[in-house]
């Protein structure tokens, strides 16, 4: 008992080192804030079966919410990747907000809210349909 | 002196912890020089290590229980066995090779045992970091049933134990994106890193292929190999992929997302196909599989090749 104990213990140093290392080295992958056209590109492989009528992108680049139809597509930022669901339109456009953030709820066991950032010049629900880049 | 049949007299994987650590950090440090290809992201390398170490621990909750079952069939085994024997190591070779490509298939195309497998899959990244991204719920998913067979025909439970750490230990190098492709002959045998970037990959065209643990000789055979292609490379993760790093919504999201399902579902049915049907099942079809992300793939290629229709005569 006392050997698995041990060998635990030096498994979560060990653990503790690489991770340290990992985030010393910084080399994730390149993943700058949204612009309409990344987020385009990201969603045309995300959902190559939608068009896409209008982006709205988050106030820090963060992510992404664009309408196709009546489907809202929705990017989220995590680490240096990127996570997508989709959701009515209705819904997205219903969807609290709080601290400065939009929370939308999805109805999936892997992710279940992703939170975007919002602001006064960059609202949600988008108030004028300029504020959807289309 | 005679080998103990029960108990093994090594583990190959914690034999193999010091190279881990040791080739983690070199593989991080060649990609900070540019030296090699590798993407760190230190939130992603933290939960993939967690759910190592936590694979540890929950496989010391039902370890003994498991080990018990493989000795009680193991006493009654059909033939007897030798550790000792050349022919024996051959044969174990490529029979639990050959049970781990149906355990991975399995652990893939039906939902009750992807939902124990999902976490190895649920990084974005593909590194050394992410071959100890293991399952907590393997023990209770069952697969290790497909062992079994081995036992009852006479290999000793330690041997079936070392030979399964050998794999184990066979398929972390794989996990990377340092190493290009191996020598022709090597493709064409052994699982790679190119073959298992494949299997990692999300890419509809890259879906549900190249199942082996050494020998990728099993998916050529049963016709579920796909070759990593220039043209396209492999984008790595879940169809779906997670919305944070939680070390529990990784272990246990799809079991979560089994439980929500079975309580809508109608019939038995609906019960069995969410249980078993493939990764994706709905009652109506609503959801996609991979068979279906395949074919709508599959659709948009031969679009794209065919000439576009002539216009109208005006």
């Amino acid at each position: 008992m006392d050997a698995v104990v041990l060998q635990l213990i030096g498994s979560a140093v060990a653990v503790a080192t690489m991770v340290g290392i990992a985030a010393w080295a910084r080399i994730p992958r390149p993943c700058p804030p949204l612009d309409e056209v990344r987020a385009r590109e990201i969603l045309a492989v995300e959902y190559p079966d939608h068009a896409i009528d209008a982006v709205w992108l988050a106030a820090d680049g963060a992510g992404a919410i664009a309408r196709s139809g009546d489907h809202a597509l929705v990017l989220g930022r995590l680490g240096d990747s990127w996570v997508s669901r989709d959701l009515p339109w209705e819904r997205a456009l219903a969807s609290e907000i709080r601290g400065g953030r939009v929370r939308i709820r999805v109805d999936c066991s892997g992710a279940p809210r992703l939170d975007l950032a919002v602001s006064g010049v960059n609202p949600w629900p988008p108030q004028r349909p300029q504020d959807l880049a289309a | 002196m005679t080998p103990d049949p029960i108990k093994a007299a090594f583990d190959p994987v914690t034999l193999a912890i010091p190279l881990f650590v040791i080739t983690i950090i070199g593989e991080i440090i060649l990609g900070r020089m540019r030296k090699a290809k590798a993407a760190y992201e230190a939130r992603d390398t933290a939960t993939s290590l967690l759910m190592g170490l936590g694979s540890n621990i929950a496989g010391l909750l039902t370890g003994g229980a498991i080990v018990a079952v493989v000795i009680w069939v193991w006493q009654h085994r059909i033939f007897d066995i030798p550790m000792t024997a050349w022919w024996a190591w051959v044969a174990i070779f490529f029979l639990e090779d050959l049970t781990y490509y149906w355990f991975h298939r399995l652990s893939h195309e039906r939902r009750f045992w992807w939902a124990s497998h999902v976490n190895h899959h649920s990084s974005q990244h593909y590194n050394l970091a992410t071959a100890l991204r293991q399952t907590w719920t393997g023990g209770v998913a069952g697969t290790w049933l497909l062992w079994l067979p081995l036992a009852f025909l006479g290999f000793p439970p330690a041997m079936i134990a070392i030979q399964k750490g050998i794999s184990l230990v066979y398929q972390y190098w794989i996990h990377t994106e340092a190493i290009g492709k191996m020598p022709r002959w090597f493709e064409a045998v052994f699982n790679t890193p190119s073959h298992h970037r494949v299997h990692h990959a999300r890419n509809p065209r890259y879906l549900d292929a190249n199942y082996a643990g050494i020998l990728i000789i099993w998916d050529r055979l049963f016709d579920t190999f796909i070759p990593e292609t220039d043209e396209e490379p492999p984008r790595y993760g879940l169809v779906k992929n997670l919305g944070d790093f939680n070390i529990l919504r990784v272990a246990f999201h799809e079991w979560i997302g089994i439980g929500r399902d079975l309580m809508t579902a109608r019939s038995p049915r609906e019960v069995l196909g969410y249980l078993f049907g493939p990764p994706g099942w709905s009652p109506d079809g609503s959801r996609e599989t991979s068979k279906t992300l395949k074919a709508k793939w599959l659709a948009r290629q031969e679009a794209k090749a065919e000439p576009a229709p002539p216009l109208a005569a005006e």
